[in-house]
């Protein structure tokens, strides 16, 4: 799952979603303790749910991202589209709170049998599940749809491990022998129906690893696992109309505009013991600006008091909201699965003393105040969140940094005369050419980079800006020829176990790595010791040696730890069910329903 | 108006043998205007102020670009009421940096000043060159400006703008205009002329046209006239008129793309302010502080107007023929 | 006057094709790979080089453009075999981002702009002419002054600055209207209207404000002139003077902008389309901006291209017909 970053803040025009990672934290007893709002989770005491009316959800982008199922990467659409239109092998519970991070069955009877130590997953399915048109969603479809994910030509932006995990011969280059279902030969289809094959009776489908995947059956709640049937693909275009297994179908689809829900009448309850499905129908609103959604959402009348915003609160309006009882059971304000971080370029940053004098220098309260103060969230003491219970541990920062956040100039002096002597290049490069930062050219970062400047200016430490498309952010940094010193990011767990955030984080293989550490001396010690972590098969031992990592990048600061991110919500006086799903970091859309 | 019958009567031809000059006259006539006196000393105060920013910041005691976390409260909106204006920050702060409002509204003048007068001076000239040129000369010059011109306006001139602006902004750096706000900044003002030439011209075009037809241009065609004074004595003075209409309009209309192309995430870059960058951000604080809504809005109202109605008295203080008699 | 107005339509016809070319090389010069957006992150070269050719990106410049032109007269067909699909003719391209022919994307958000801007103009001319008229007939009295303060903030002031104002005071504050909801006029004509009423009045507002004062310019102008004078010299009545002969010599500027600034907006009035939430070809242009979908970003400046210069070309022939000295070559 991605986070958006969303582009003109004033103006719902960027509305490219990008890179950050799939979140599905448990809300640990820390998150909600710390959270001052949600004791009670505010938008479940409304009573017993009742069917019929239509919710609406207000939005900035353009269209949903993604509403083919297999290139569905982004918390929120993860959560909209599982729940209304694509079911699953597994899924979160559909609950508040920690609640909503186990894991049950969904298409498949349970959360799937692990055989080989965990080398081969099996699931028995259901059955009695329907698409639209009646027809019944078989073990095949659950098949077809999966080995869409090879077809990286077409299916794209969707995550890949179906790729990384399936027991399917690779190439030097890491590249599949198997090019996806619409070109494979029938060679190549045989290696991909080894790896992923249905019982004789269709009811039980076994996928073969290429290695122990402890922890597969949180990988299929991914619906890039979930089933299309063969006959109705059409490939690129099945984005725009994907054929419905959930409780709801699409009835007109106008990006930019619209997007409509009504029911699916061949949805029968009966073979879905997670969907409620309480509304009639859904309107998903495109293209509001985001100040006009806010508005809205505070004026609740009419057809808004059946809302929700599918992006959270402005920080500008979080004192009106936040200070007036008048929302007081209509808005919330938790943890989201994110972690943001800072990263440095360590090719050319190459000395640790100018990195932690950055850190030590910048103003963090200040960059915290200017997105909403403490609903930014908290200042993170590394890269694995709390909610992660079995990874995280606190970590020891570095000598003098001050813990709220403020700067200290003299520590940062100090560090950066200590590089003076050790890496006079990098002095130079840190003190007169400048480091170049680059950011997504949004407002709010207009203000974050103007903090930035000039609180590390105190320290003696100059930082160059680029201002970069926020569409095109991610993949500028990620593209090694970008001659960045320094860049952000955000980032959450796949799956509650640090290993989605660590290596996808600093590996040099990772998905997400901004650092370009490869050359650094203490990378090769971090790569053999997160090898390591990965075989672990006993989860208690492997949290262990998370949290030893997660000290290792503290002390190397390969990256600055940002915060442990707060989203804040406000929805219509007549929504029921409004809570913030654990998963997705967002609503359980498809379970919202209208109070009568 | 007895002093200027003469004029009146026998306009232009006749300046010569006049014992005051046009542009005199059209100077005696400003000076009365009282209301276009007072405009144009607002203008003249707003540009003093851009121009000599650093000083009157310094002056005051403010920085547009310190911090100021303790104006701000744990929403990072401006501690106090009316955007917490004090005696320390008498405009108040901006939200989410603390950063004093009344010095980037300085520091932003300069900017969007610079922006407007720039942009504005290269539009005017190029457009009343060419548009005199061609309704001067007619003919293939005239046909071969017209049709550039016609092809300049077929593009749609913002989408262009925002298109092109970081590929753009990247060739003036690599051509050594330096890096960041220099280099959008020039390509804004540049390129802002280069669709901007074309309104001048073709009402300039037009209006030389006409005035070709007209008696003394003939009559002083007939004495033999050159075609340097045919410009600058004849026809120059008589479209004063529209081309300073043109640019009391375009100058704040430049100011407002400025600040459009801040909106759309083109503009200019951090820390740096502009009337335009404070005006795209304001719009979001309306409800959580509407004081800091109101200031950059007020200040620009402010100079357009005065910058209107200077332009109003000067072109009625220009015109030859304003002091005649009016209908009703 | 025939052979004029056909010699202007010739032209127009030229004309569009030097923008058209022009369009062209300007973005495909671009630093940007357009096979190369196609696909995502996981893209690996020889996909790239797939799609590449596919979309005939492959090809030299002049024989992309001629294939560009081609498509349009005779649609396009992209790809072989099963993942062929082709866009008819009037063929602009194709989308990628949006998996849509971009004829199609234009041919839906087209009629959206060309509302606003048919019914913003109309409004904005009214108010333009009638405020600047009367400015012009009280100069210096107060009705001049006051109309110079409005004008002064109209000008000023930009479009998403006056639009949110507009939209948050009526919508929100007041609730006098509903949030508007655009549908087509045939579709409902209620929720037409509701969501076109406050585009409407802002675009006419901030428009008007420079023709308010270009008309009063005109006017007095106009005034001066000798065969007005003539014309009250005659005995004939203000408002017949007025109506006759003031507003018809003061309209010639003003034909000349409202052609050029009615073009503009059908090319796509971008923020005010994104103030309002209106699904028009402004928007449509500025995704594509965003998303850098060429094709699009193409396709929507040369459909603005050719509003402009029909415009244009009208404005020509109404000139000629306002002013017979213009058809005079």
């Amino acid at each position: 799952m991605k986070r958006r970053i969303i582009g003109l803040l004033g103006l719902a025009l960027s509305a490219s979603l990008i890179a950050s990672a799939c979140g599905s934290d448990s809300s640990s007893s820390t998150d909600t303790a710390a959270s001052t709002d949600t004791l009670a989770i505010p938008g479940t005491d409304s009573g017993a749910p009742t069917p019929g009316g239509t919710i609406h959800i207000l939005s900035q982008l353009e269209q949903i991202t993604h509403l083919d199922p297999q290139r569905n990467y982004t918390g929120s659409d993860l959560a909209f589209v599982g729940s209304t239109m694509q079911r699953a092998l597994t899924s979160y519970a559909y609950a508040p709170g920690s609640d909503g991070s186990q894991l049950v069955g969904d298409l498949a009877t349970d959360t799937g049998t692990p055989t080989e130590g965990g080398k081969v997953w099996s699931f028995t399915l259901r059955g009695g599940a329907t698409y639209e048109d009646g027809s019944e969603v078989t073990c095949a479809d659950i098949a077809y749809g999966t080995s869409r994910v090879f077809a990286t030509d077409i299916i794209v932006d969707g995550p890949t491990y179906a790729i990384s995990y399936l027991d399917i011969p690779q190439d030097a280059d890491g590249n599949s022998n198997y090019p996806g279902p619409y070109t494979a030969t029938a060679d190549q289809q045989a290696l991909f129906d080894k790896a992923v094959s249905c019982s004789e009776d269709g009811k039980t489908i076994t996928f073969t690893l290429s290695r122990i995947v402890a922890d597969f059956n949180y990988t299929v709640t991914l619906l890039a696992f979930s089933p299309v049937p063969k006959a109705k693909d059409t490939g690129e275009k099945y984005d725009m109309a994907p054929v419905s297994s959930g409780p709801y179908k699409i009835e007109s689809y106008e990006p930019g505009k619209s997007l409509v829900l009504v029911r699916n009448e061949n949805w029968s309850k009966a073979s879905d013991p997670i969907r409620n499905a309480y509304a009639d129908s859904f309107v998903y609103e495109f293209a509001l600006d985001p100040a006009v959604i806010d508005e809205r959402l505070m004026a609740d009348a009419g057809d808004d008091q059946y809302a929700v915003g599918d992006g959270g609160l402005q920080p500008e309006n979080l004192q009106t909201v936040f200070t007036d009882d008048r929302f007081k059971d209509r808005r919330q304000d938790d943890y989201d699965p994110y972690v943001s971080f800072t990263a440095f370029n360590v090719k050319t940053v190459s000395c640790v003393e100018v990195r932690r004098a950055v850190y030590l220098g910048l103003d963090r309260e200040a960059l915290r105040t200017a997105g909403g103060g403490p609903y930014t969230g908290d200042f993170a003491d590394g890269f694995v969140k709390p909610a992660l219970a079995d990874d995280y541990a606190p970590s020891k920062l570095p000598e003098g940094l001050n813990t709220d956040g403020t700067p200290n100039v003299e520590a940062a002096k100090a560090s950066l005369e200590e590089a003076k002597t050790k890496c006079p290049d990098v002095y130079a490069k840190a003190t007169v050419e400048g480091l170049k930062f680059f950011h997504p050219d949004t407002p709010i970062w207009q203000k974050l980079v103007s903090i930035w400047i000039e609180s590390l200016k105190a320290a003696g430490i100059v930082i160059k800006p680029t201002a970069v498309e926020p569409s095109k952010y991610y993949p500028t940094v990620q593209n090694e020829e970008t001659d960045y010193d320094i860049s952000r990011g955000t980032w959450g767990p796949d799956w509650p176990n640090a290993s989605t955030m660590i290596p996808e984080l600093f590996l040099t293989t990772g998905g997400f790595n901004l650092t370009r550490n490869g050359d650094d001396p203490a990378y090769k010690q971090f790569e053999t010791d997160t090898k390591a972590a990965l075989n672990e098969l006993d989860r208690k031992a492997q949290g262990k040696k998370w949290q030893a990592l997660n000290q290792f990048l503290v002390d190397q600061l390969w990256s600055i730890p940002g915060t442990f991110t707060k989203a804040q919500d406000l929805w219509g006086s007549k929504v029921g069910n409004a809570y913030r799903w654990s998963s997705s970091g967002s609503f359980l859309f498809g379970e919202l329903f209208v109070k009568q | 108006m007895s002093t200027t019958e003469a004029t009146v009567m026998a306009p232009e031809v006749f300046a010569v043998v006049e014992s005051k000059s046009p542009g005199r006259l059209a100077w005696e006539r400003f000076r009365r205007d009282r209301v276009a006196v007072t405009a144009s000393f607002v203008v003249f105060f707003f540009v003093c102020i851009a121009l000599f920013a650093p000083l009157v910041c310094r002056a005051l005691g403010i920085n547009p670009l310190t911090l100021d976390r303790k104006a701000l409260n744990d929403f990072g909106l401006p501690n106090g009421p009316f955007g917490a204006i004090s005696r320390k920050h008498l405009l108040g702060v901006e939200p989410g940096t603390g950063r004093d409002i009344l010095a980037r509204l300085i520091y932003g003048a300069r900017i969007s000043l610079l922006v407007g007068f720039v942009s504005t001076l290269l539009t005017t000239v190029i457009g009343v060159v060419l548009g005199i040129v061609a309704g001067y000369r007619r003919g293939k010059i005239d046909a071969l400006i017209s049709r550039f011109s016609d092809l300049t306006l077929a593009f749609p001139s913002l989408l262009l703008i925002i298109a092109l602006t970081r590929p753009f902004t990247q060739r003036l750096e690599s051509l050594g205009v330096p890096e960041g706000n220099p280099a959008r900044l020039t390509y804004i003002v540049l390129v802002l002329s280069l669709f901007g030439w074309v309104y001048v011209a073709r009402i300039v075009r037009g209006q030389t046209l006409a005035l070709r037809e007209r008696e003394f241009i003939e009559a002083a065609r007939a004495s033999g006239a050159g075609h340097w004074h045919m410009v600058f004595k004849e026809l120059l003075p008589n479209i004063w008129a529209p081309i300073i209409v043109i640019v009391s309009l375009s100058l704040p209309g430049y100011v407002a793309v400025e600040s459009t192309l801040s909106f759309l995430g083109v503009g200019l870059l951090p820390p740096d302010a502009s009337w335009g960058v404070m005006l795209g951000d304001s719009v979001k604080y309306y409800r959580a502080d509407p004081a800091y809504l109101f200031i950059p809005g007020i200040a620009l109202i402010v100079l357009v107007l005065a910058f209107n109605i200077m332009g109003d008295g000067l072109r009625d203080a220009l015109d030859p023929k304003s002091d005649r008699q009016q209908l009703g | 006057m025939t052979t004029f107005i056909a010699r202007r339509l010739l032209f127009a016809l030229v004309l569009l094709a030097a923008v058209s070319l022009f369009t062209y090389l300007l973005f495909a010069l671009l630093p940007t790979d357009p096979a190369a957006l196609t696909c995502g992150k996981n893209c690996k070269p020889e996909l790239i080089e797939a799609n590449r050719v596919r979309l005939g990106y492959d090809k030299p410049i002049y024989e992309q453009y001629a294939q560009f032109v081609k498509g349009i007269f005779a649609g396009r067909t992209y790809g072989t075999g099963d993942i062929a699909f082709t866009c008819p003719a009037p063929s602009l391209g194709y989308s990628f981002n949006q998996h849509e022919c971009v004829s199609t994307l234009i041919g839906k958000t087209f009629p959206v702009t060309a509302f606003l801007s048919l019914g913003a103009f109309i409004l904005w001319m009214l108010l333009g002419v009638g405020t600047g008229t009367l400015a012009a007939l009280h100069r210096g009295k107060w009705q001049d002054r006051l109309t110079s303060v409005i004008t002064s903030i109209g000008v000023s002031l930009p479009t998403f600055y006056v639009g949110l104002l507009v939209l948050f005071s009526v919508v929100i504050w007041l609730q006098w209207l509903p949030f508007p909801h655009y549908a087509s006029p045939t579709e409902n004509l209620h929720d037409f209207f509701t969501a076109m009423i406050l585009p409407w009045i802002t675009l006419a507002v901030l428009s008007a404000a420079s023709y308010t004062r270009i008309t009063r310019n005109g006017v007095l102008e106009a005034m001066n002139e000798d065969f007005v004078r003539f014309g009250v010299a005659k005995g004939l009545k203000n408002r017949t003077v007025i109506r006759k002969y003031v507003l018809r010599a003061a309209l010639i500027p003003i034909v000349t902008i409202a052609g050029l600034d009615f073009a503009a907006l059908l090319g796509g009035a971008i923020v005010t389309e994104s103030v309002f939430s209106l699904p028009g070809m402004g928007r449509l242009a500025i995704r594509s901006v965003t998303d850098s979908d060429l094709p699009v970003l193409v396709g929507t400046t040369l459909v603005a291209a050719v509003f402009i210069v029909l415009a244009n070309t009208i404005v020509d022939i109404i000139y000629g017909i306002l002013d017979p000295r213009v058809r005079l070559k």
